[in-house]
């Protein structure tokens, strides 16, 4: 055991080390441009246009003439205190800490179903696939999962949109909405929703429970199904791949020709003793899916027009607005650093032959 | 008069050795699709690059717009796939993108490629510090997801097509440092690596010799499977709009974005420019899927 938590405390360490890597990235990128660019960051846009001498002002104030290093303190002591900066983008305008407090939990929970979706199905096409091998069933598997490797994530979601979304000109199938996360006028007189944000948890869904309004929480959840559908579907390969390829594995160990000798039905060696065994390699690519989850939030996020961190990234990226899009990164950067993190100590106690 | 005969022997094996694994390639059903789909692509490339009037396209570097009648009109006789916002002929458009789309992604993948593999040797071969530095730098890479990070970079080197194009070899290096520099340390203690070095050469002529041949295997399956993924990316980069310094730039994920506002009510403009990135994407994913089973050495016995 102390052996394991030594090896613990040292994955720690290191994912420390890759975010405080993380924080020198956004800082050289956003102090790349000199102060002045730089000092853009703290501006709040609602106020009016600073002057020059304004801004040579804030430059003191923000230590942008410092030597870098110097610099760099500032800035890690600015983001921890929460001085992260304005955003002024189309979809928030603000500061970037609030942004994230309103983009993020929704961000969260379509990641949450497309992962969902992606677990539950990819395993079991994976399992069944394998149990099939080299059978009709398991070629349309892998070439469904080769297309959707394939498919550029954004495309996806615009042909998913004109095929079940209403308030189309086609309006093909009419099955569900076409952008955002809720009906608007269901939530405009709501006195625990305001410009956007839902209280006290601002996890929308959760909170409409916890208010009893079913009708908000059906709105908003029907209103996710569509993107998380279409991240799920370019992500789902991977899964797929790996469950397939492992679960063979392990059919072909010693174990399951005993299990087999025994006179066990075939549905239940592959259920109680080659699936359980082949889920220990497929937790290795939980790292990989989550990343590509991720990207394809960003795209589809636009695609669907949904109040998320890809959005609000997107929007910063083409209102030139630089807190934005290292307030994002920086995000997007600890999300991942974190659930790899957490995927590797499981995986430590899954498989205790593992060494660092 | 010995060593030019074995130089002779190596070159020649070595010309079988390709030989059978294009023969093992092209016996794969998957992987024989695959290497039509990017012979195909490379070729409308190329005749693009070098010929462009044997297939009447006058002006290959940029997408003609028509003011005059700018809204999307359906497949005709005149345009064959229709036109989309504003007045572009989408099949022209798509020839001339897979161009740009297949040169750049080619750039991307061998310069990150040529970067990667010599930090990654070096990582592996020295060790120690270089190894331990290299290997942080490229978890710092991989903390972040590839289209994030193209945004944090491209705003900062600019908006011009170069300069995607120098943010995505900047995000494409690490993932071939790491393959090159597991692949170094598996090799480095073979006894001919160790013969090698006692007898005489230098460490640069072992790498060269020795150890980079070795590693060019998995390297060569991931770059077709990033082939892919690059014309993904710089699709997604512009169908979001990094390329506003360039409006007219033949790029299937800017054609897709001219048509994103008609979308709804002329699906032709988003749904063939999409089907031609579908398509390259897919014979990559099979041509690298089948280059990993014919380079197998269990199947080349």
């Amino acid at each position: 055991m102390a052996r394991v938590l030594n090896l613990v405390l040292k994955r720690i360490l290191l994912g420390v080390m890759t975010l405080i890597g993380l924080t020198v990235i956004t800082f050289i990128l956003s102090h790349a441009g000199g102060p002045t660019l730089a000092v853009s960051t703290y501006i709040n846009p609602r106020s009016p246009i600073p002057t020059s001498e304004q801004i040579k002002v804030l430059e003191q104030r923000f230590h942008l003439n410092d030597p870098l290093y110097v610099q760099y303190f500032y800035y890690v002591s600015g983001l921890l205190s929460g001085q992260w900066g304005y955003t002024n983008t189309p979809v928030f305008n603000g500061p970037v800490t609030t942004a994230i407090a309103y983009f993020l939990p929704n961000t969260i929970e379509l990641s949450v179903l497309a992962m969902l979706i992606i677990v539950f199905v990819g395993i079991r096409l994976g399992v069944f696939s394998a149990s099939r091998q080299n059978g009709i069933a398991d070629n349309m598997i892998r070439v469904i999962s080769f297309v959707g490797i394939a498919l550029p994530a954004f495309w996806l979601g615009l042909l998913m949109q004109e095929t079940f979304a209403s308030g189309t000109v086609s309006n093909w199938l009419n099955l569900l909405p076409l952008d955002g996360n809720v009906n608007t006028p269901l939530v405009a007189h709501l006195s625990w929703y305001q410009q956007g944000i839902s209280y006290p948890t601002h996890f929308l869904f959760i909170d409409a429970l916890i208010h009893g309004d079913l009708a908000v929480a059906a709105s908003n959840l029907i209103h996710i199904i569509l993107p998380a559908v279409t991240i799920a579907l370019t992500s789902l390969a991977i899964i797929i791949r790996m469950t397939r390829s492992s679960t063979i594995d392990s059919l072909h160990q010693d174990y399951i020709k005993t299990v087999r000798m025994k006179g066990i039905p075939e549905r239940k060696v592959i259920r109680y003793h080659a699936q359980r065994n082949a889920m220990i390699p497929t937790a290795t690519v939980l790292g990989i899916l989550f990343a590509n989850l991720l990207a394809g939030v960003v795209l589809v996020e636009y695609v669907f027009d949904y109040p998320g961190i890809g959005q609000w990234i997107v929007q910063a990226f083409l209102a030139d607005n630089i807190a934005g899009i290292m307030g994002a990164n920086l995000v997007f950067g600890t999300i991942l650093i974190t659930s790899n993190l957490a995927v590797d100590v499981i995986y430590l106690f899954i498989d205790p032959r593992i060494k660092y | 008069m010995a060593t030019i005969h074995i130089n002779r022997i190596v070159q020649s094996a070595r010309w079988k050795s390709a030989r059978l694994t294009l023969m093992l390639l092209l016996k794969n059903p998957t992987g024989a699709v695959g290497f039509v789909i990017m012979l195909t692509y490379v070729g409308i490339a190329l005749v693009l690059q070098f010929a462009p009037w044997i297939i009447g396209i006058a002006h290959p570097g940029t997408m003609i717009p028509n003011f005059s009648n700018p809204y999307p009109s359906p497949p005709s006789a005149t345009h064959m796939l229709g036109t989309t916002y504003p007045g572009i002929d989408v099949f022209r458009a798509i020839i001339k993108a897979i161009r740009i789309d297949v040169f750049s992604s080619l750039l991307v993948v061998g310069a990150g490629a040529a970067i990667g593999s010599i930090v990654g040797i070096y990582a592996g071969f020295h060790g120690r510090l270089v190894d331990q530095a290299v290997m942080r730098i490229t978890d710092i890479f991989f903390s972040l997801p590839f289209l994030v990070l193209a945004m944090a970079i491209g705003f900062t080197l600019g908006r011009a097509f170069n300069d995607v194009l120098l943010s995505l070899v900047i995000i494409w290096w690490p993932i071939y440092a790491r393959l090159a520099r597991s692949q170094t340390l598996a090799i480095k203690n073979e006894l001919y690596v160790k013969f090698s070095l006692v007898s005489g050469n230098g460490s640069l002529k072992t790498i060269f010799k020795h150890i980079f041949p070795n590693t060019l295997t998995p390297i060569l399956i991931q770059m077709s499977v990033d082939l892919a993924n690059v014309i993904l990316l710089i699709s997604g980069l512009y169908f979001i709009g990094f390329a506003a310094e360039t409006p007219y730039l033949p790029e299937l994920g800017s054609l897709i974005s001219y048509g994103f506002p008609f979308a709804l009510t002329a699906p032709w403009t988003i749904v063939y420019p999409g089907l031609a990135l579908l398509i390259f994407a897919l014979g990559m994913n099979l041509f690298g899927d089948g280059l990993r089973d014919a380079l197998n050495p269990r199947y080349r016995i």
